[in-house]
């Protein structure tokens, strides 16, 4: 047992104690997004004392971000946000194993990553990931912790609770790609995100503890405009969870919108899309890319501040485009993404888009 | 029979409310929806949710509350 002078407001709850916070201190968490959400249940759920926490996510810190994700600041623009929010964590408590994974969640890694946590608290903005959470939950048998907004409104939920129902449950089917607004065209009062953030340390706090009404079967609804805050209860679909139990894998679903961060692939693109390339090698790097109208290294990042168009840098091997683009975000530049694949590659990418406009246009 | 509807997230923007109340008879859940989507065409492509009286239901179940709430889902963290 420990009595902490650090937890003592805790244990003198009656419904905490030193055993309670022994059993907080036994959990482990994963935090999958350390944005709007993720950040504020991280600084909570870590100054709570809560034993392993791991934070996941691909993202980098953009000036957008600081009116909401309040753990960073303006010296830690064009960084990862896990390793950054673990940095700034662990001087708030030292004594939590913080594990920081500056990588996206994928139907590839989610389970191994899964396995080492008793609860997943869902920080993402996108359904790609939502789904792919809820999937690896019913399959690793953890509890998720979700929370999403809407301009001035919060959903919040706990899936998976002791055999309760899932958020396959709740939406069992996934939306389309522009059904429902994306993170980049949706305004967001700062604080929402903070009061859902919040919540939902609370509901892990409650499953850590067993206490309380948990939020299974019920889905929360808060309106900051005009507190007409509702608990709407759902049941759970047997045929839902089933599915994904049998078929013993996540069923990924198609929508990818806005799940990409900074790193791109070449075969996210499509042949139709708009791209004005970046090149940051030096001039005489082969291969030379013309056919892409490239822009060249002398570009200035302060010529590309307010453009709306798709911006993608490259080099020879990933590393110096990765580092382009985080000084493109420290300047508030948007749409921005490093290419994963070198020159080489693109090159014959770009070729083979050429050939194909040109027998198209036979 | 008189209901009253609220609207959540981005069902308030595409209706131009928050909340109505209208006067009608339905059956199902199914039937309100159609009425609704009927009205606010712009609806017709969103995959939303019906509560009644507090409870998620699914389109063929009777309606039986006068409380009805029409939830999109969240995509925003």
């Amino acid at each position: 047992m420990i009595m902490n002078e650090r937890y003592l407001r805790h244990i003198q709850l009656s419904q905490v104690g030193s055993a309670g916070q022994e059993k907080i201190r036994k959990s482990k968490l994963l935090v999958v997004g350390a944005g709007g959400l993720g950040c504020p249940a991280l600084q909570y759920l870590v100054a709570a004392g809560v034993g392993t926490i791991g934070i996941m996510d691909s993202d980098l810190i953009s000036v957008s971000n600081l009116h909401r994700q309040i753990i960073f600041n303006e010296e830690d623009l064009g960084e990862n946000k896990a390793l950054c929010a673990k940095e700034h964590l662990q001087t708030l408590n030292s004594e939590v194993k913080i594990n920081a994974f500056p990588f996206d969640l994928t139907h590839e890694n989610a389970k191994k990553y899964f396995d080492d946590y008793d609860i997943v608290l869902d920080g993402t903005d996108n359904f790609y990931t939502r789904y792919l959470i809820s999937d690896q939950c019913i399959l690793s048998n953890k509890v998720m912790i979700y929370g999403a907004i809407h301009k001035f409104e919060g959903q919040i939920s706990v899936f998976n609770y002791q055999n309760g129902p899932s958020y396959r449950c709740l939406f069992p089917i996934a939306p389309k790609i522009g059904e429902i607004q994306n993170c980049t065209d949706l305004g967001v009062l700062g604080i929402v995100p903070g009061i859902v953030g919040i919540y939902q340390a609370a509901e892990a706090i409650k499953v850590i503890l067993g206490l309380g009404n948990v939020l299974s079967g019920k889905l929360l609804c808060l309106n900051l405009l005009n507190h007409q805050n509702t608990i709407l209860k759902f049941k759970k679909n047997k045929s839902e969870i089933e599915k994904i139990k049998k078929g013993g894998k996540i069923i990924p679903i198609d929508n990818k919108d806005c799940y990409i961060g900074y790193e791109i692939s070449l075969s996210q693109l499509s042949n139709k899309e708009k791209i004005k390339w970046i090149d940051v090698r030096k001039t005489d790097e082969l291969p030379r890319i013309r056919h892409l109208n490239s822009l060249t290294e002398t570009v200035s990042i302060e010529s590309l501040i307010g453009t709306k168009e798709k911006k993608i840098v490259f080099c020879q091997t990933g590393v110096r485009s990765k580092e382009f683009v985080k000084e493109m975000i420290k300047k508030g530049i948007e749409n921005c993404f490093f290419l994963k694949e070198g020159a080489e590659k693109l090159d014959k990418w770009g070729l083979n888009k050429l050939n194909d406009k040109k027998h198209n246009e036979k | 029979m008189e209901y009253k509807l609220r609207y959540f997230g981005q069902l308030q923007d595409l209706t131009g409310k928050a909340e109505e109340t209208i006067n009608h008879k339905f059956k199902t859940i199914g039937g309100l929806r159609a009425l609704i989507v009927e009205r606010y065409p712009k609806l017709s492509n969103i995959n939303f949710k019906i509560a009644q009286n507090n409870f998620i239901d699914k389109d063929s179940s009777p309606i039986n509350g006068t409380l009805i709430d029409f939830l999109p889902p969240f995509s925003g963290g």
